[in-house]
């Protein structure tokens, strides 16, 4: 008999904690994959770029055509002078967190691991995941935030200069002159004050978003992956079950995979652009 | 919020350790993917940029010998002209001499015959005369069976000269 009464959510395996690799002292999965993400991009990067040539191979192709439509993008957000400095970092964390939030969709990340075993290489129950997307550990997410923000400082701060940053924030805007200027000022410094914790808090929302998003949908593939047995199916309909009802939410997750970068990255891009504007001046 | 971040998982070694991964990731892709790449698509454009321009250069330089071609062509066409003009008015010169010399060559020739053929006929006309004269002589000598003295001789050539000249 079903009952979707005994069903609960499942979390992904080991929780929002990115744990430990028993055999690798204090690196966590997440961290593994963020360094196996990190040397397959340099393997292809180095195999499409080694001998570069004016008619392109396909893996020169595939690379350039993403830099180009990349920087396009960045380019148009902003803008042709800043372009060049920013592209970098917002066309790394783009392609980053893409690799590594499509890594996570791949068989066996969360699903192989360390646990209770009844017998050679069968788990009772997983504990510790080998391998665990990283974007769906904090210490990654905010690790790509605090990046960022330490280039979107020093980006504002060579565009403007230190005096130009905090008038940029704390100073009048809309082009105002006279004694209105000097009678909002006190406004125009309130609002700078709202601005200051707002890029404070950038890193958090950053962070925690993409975090969210990607452990959501880690849980959401592990929920699905166990819905046969947690809503009490007989044996050989769960395991159908386990393969039938996740398959949808992957195509999802590529969907939320390829947003979520497209997010961070896009509000990386608008951060840098309302920071570097000359216009106000 | 340092409660919200460890709720979160946050762990200040791995941070660290992720952090330094991102930089990593940051450096190698600047410096291997692109740095390489973008230096590739501006070779490319202005490569591009200079065929567009040498195609533009070749295209003004085609129209100018194109023109230049044209206005040879067009020279080329009225000294053509101008020489056949040349040509034709000197044959006519030259047929207009030719005829008037032929002409004179002509009249020059029948000038001449009729010279030729007016002596030839007073040489004739004197032969006869002498024949004529010499006839009568012999005929006049034979009828009479007298024997012309020289005067007489004269005398009858004169009259049958004067005969033959009626």
């Amino acid at each position: 008999m079903v009952s979707l009464t005994t069903f609960s959510p499942l979390l992904a395996a080991g929780g929002i904690h990115a744990p430990e690799i028993p055999a690798l002292g204090w690196i966590s999965n997440s961290i593994l994959v963020a360094v196996i993400v990190t040397l397959a991009m340099l393997a292809f990067t180095r195999m499409a770029t080694k001998r570069m040539a004016l008619i392109p191979g396909p893996k020169q192709n595939f690379v350039e055509y993403l830099i180009e439509f990349l920087y396009g993008q960045v380019e148009g957000i902003v803008g042709k002078h800043v372009a060049p400095k920013a592209f970098p970092l917002l066309a790394t964390i783009f392609i980053f967190i893409l690799a590594s939030n499509w890594f996570g969709l791949l068989p066996g990340v969360g699903t192989i691991g360390f646990g209770v075993t009844n017998a050679p290489f069968v788990l009772e129950s997983l504990e510790t995941p080998l391998l665990r997307p990283a974007t769906a550990d904090l210490n990654m997410t905010l690790a790509l935030a605090l990046v960022f923000m330490l280039v979107w400082c020093w980006l504002s701060v060579s565009e403007l200069g230190v005096w130009g940053t905090l008038v940029h924030i704390f100073g009048p805007k809309g082009g105002l002159r006279g004694a209105l200027k000097y009678m909002l000022m006190p406004i125009f410094m309130f609002v700078g004050v709202i601005e200051v914790i707002s890029i404070v808090f950038r890193p958090m929302s950053l962070s925690l978003r993409l975090l969210g998003n990607i452990f959501a949908g880690e849980t959401l593939l592990h929920t699905m992956g166990h819905l046969g047995e947690q809503v009490g199916l007989p044996s050989w309909m769960a395991t159908i079950s386990a393969v039938v009802f996740p398959l949808p939410f992957y195509f999802m997750e590529i969907l939320v995979g390829a947003l979520q970068a497209t997010v961070f990255s896009l509000l990386c891009a608008v951060y840098i652009k309302l920071a570097t504007s000359h216009e106000e001046h | 919020m340092e409660g919200i971040l460890q709720t979160f998982g946050l762990d200040w070694p791995k941070f660290i350790s992720q952090v330094i991964i991102v930089l990593i990731v940051y450096v190698i892709l600047s410096k291997y993917a692109f740095g390489p790449v973008i230096a590739m698509l501006e070779a490319r454009r202005k490569r591009i940029a200079e065929g567009e321009a040498n195609l533009k250069t070749i295209e003004t330089e085609l129209g100018k010998a194109e023109e230049k071609v044209r206005g040879m062509l067009d020279q080329a066409n009225l000294d053509a002209e101008r020489l056949i003009a040349e040509a034709r008015e000197s044959a006519e010169a030259v047929r207009g001499q030719k005829t008037q010399e032929a002409v004179k060559e002509a009249q020059s020739i029948i000038e001449k015959a009729r010279e030729a053929s007016r002596l030839e006929h007073e040489s004739a006309m004197n032969e006869l005369r002498r024949d004529f004269g010499r006839l009568v002589i012999d005929a006049t000598s034979k009828v009479t069976g007298k024997v012309l003295d020289d005067g007489d001789q004269k005398r009858i050539n004169e009259e049958t000269a004067g005969q033959v000249a009626l």
